[in-house]
């Protein structure tokens, strides 16, 4: 899906708990998620956490579409932000 | 002597180019065009019966007339196989191949071999028939490897007509189809599968007995400038539909996508969503479908002004992606590629589970 959207000359920025897979495909632009059922977030968090951790998800994927990359790169939210 | 047919497009007939490709199926006597040269790799082993031929356009445009009259041909000649190609990197002469290849050994039960380059997009298709009768081998990207092609595609005519043992596409060096089949091996799987795993921790090379598929690499798109000026959409292969599934999603294998508005919204409510796939436990995703489409921090990143006004695309597109084949989500990833691109979005948050 993310390498059609790509070569239409889109940059997409994949969040995904199975990050590794994404690599594998050959991904360019790839977020890490939480887990695979919930990879915007933490469930196990007190939802104001959680949300805080969702923006910081979301808010890396922007970054990650406003980076120049030449290959499959890994951004990594910053989990701190779920305190 | 083995008899085999040869089956071409109109152009390897010596028929004619473009201007030719709305020719009908055409069948000659004996050999003809890229035939002539099988024929001389072959030998005295084993005789093209005919060439049979075809527009590369009017296959695709009158498919049903098309591949009645190549089959017809095909029982009339008694051939023991048939032959396709080779068709390079051409994308509508490979498809033929594939396909022509697919009907005969499904209607006729004869083998069939083609050969065409590894990127051709008909290996897809190939690959997706999965059809133990048919056998694609790999070519350069043009018609200058056709005397390579032919030579290979002789070579492996005359083992297919005599009705030779083929054996794994990594060791005969066919296209692989995926196809796995028992084998009895001299050692255990334990023991092969330590080996493997010994070599590769020395950094040694070591051959898997399940290859993955492989993919090509997409040169990445450039990067966004000035962000809060780009219009921003959300793809999701989540699931997240509104509650009811209205669309009516399986849980797996999809193979439509839809598009769903949120323009009026400032966060999924939970119980007007759901999220429909059959791959991963829903439950979190339920009680809060931003895990999947994350609205409520898209909402916020839009109020501080990272995301600027109305350049959040008021709209999310989603297919579940549980067992989607490839080639299936590739078209869909076209599609909606397409649909972003005339919507004016300029870059894609992706939401995979």
């Amino acid at each position: 899906m993310s390498k059609e959207l790509e070569k239409a000359g889109l940059p997409v920025a994949i969040v995904s708990a199975m990050y590794p897979v994404a690599e594998q495909v050959r991904a360019n632009r790839i977020v890490k998620g939480v887990s695979i059922p919930h990879p915007c977030g933490d469930p196990s968090l007190p939802p104001e956490l959680d949300a805080r951790l969702r923006r910081e998800i979301v808010q890396t994927a922007l970054k990650a579409l406003e980076s120049e990359v030449t290959g499959p790169t890994v951004f990594s939210p910053s989990m701190a932000a779920s305190g | 002597m083995i008899t085999m047919i040869h089956v071409v497009n109109q152009f390897f007939a010596g028929l004619g180019g473009e201007d030719k490709a709305d020719m009908a199926v055409a069948v000659t006597e004996g050999v003809a065009g890229a035939a002539r040269g099988l024929q001389a790799q072959l030998g005295q082993d084993a005789q093209i019966a005919c060439t049979i031929s075809f527009g590369d356009n009017y296959f695709h445009e009158h498919k049903e007339e098309a591949m009645k009259g190549i089959l017809d041909a095909v029982r009339s000649r008694g051939a023991q196989l048939v032959v396709a190609g080779p068709a390079f990197n051409s994308g509508r002469y490979g498809l033929s191949c594939a396909e022509i290849c697919n009907a005969i050994a499904n209607e006729l039960g004869i083998p069939c071999v083609t050969a065409m380059h590894e990127e051709n997009p008909a290996v897809g298709s190939y690959r997706d028939f999965a059809n133990a009768r048919i056998y694609c081998l790999p070519t350069a990207e043009t018609a200058a490897g056709m005397t390579d092609a032919l030579k290979a595609l002789a070579k492996f005519a005359i083992r297919l007509g005599r009705g030779e043992n083929i054996g794994p596409a990594q060791r005969e060096g066919y296209i692989g189809r995926g196809i796995r089949r028992l084998e009895k091996a001299d050692r255990p799987g334990v023991d092969r599968a330590i080996d493997m795993l010994l070599k590769k921790i020395k950094h040694e090379p070591f051959t898997t007995e399940v290859p993955m598929e492989s993919w090509e690499n997409i040169p990445p798109a450039r990067p966004l400038t000035h962000l809060k000026d780009r219009k921003i959409a959300v793809v999701t292969t989540s699931g997240v539909v509104p509650w009811g599934n209205p669309d009516r999603f399986k849980t797996y294998r999809n193979t439509h996508w839809q598009k769903y508005n949120f323009a009026e919204l400032k966060e999924l409510e939970p119980g007007k969503w759901e999220a429909v796939h059959g791959g991963y436990n829903v439950a979190y995703m339920n009680k809060n479908p931003h895990y999947g489409m994350p609205l409520d921090a898209l909402r916020s990143l839009e109020a501080e002004g990272v995301i600027g006004p109305g350049k959040l695309y008021p709209a999310y597109y989603v297919i579940p992606g549980n067992q989607g084949s490839p080639s299936v989500m590739r078209r869909v990833g076209q599609e909606i590629a397409a649909d972003l691109k005339k919507e004016g979005v300029e870059g894609v948050l992706l939401v995979a589970t």
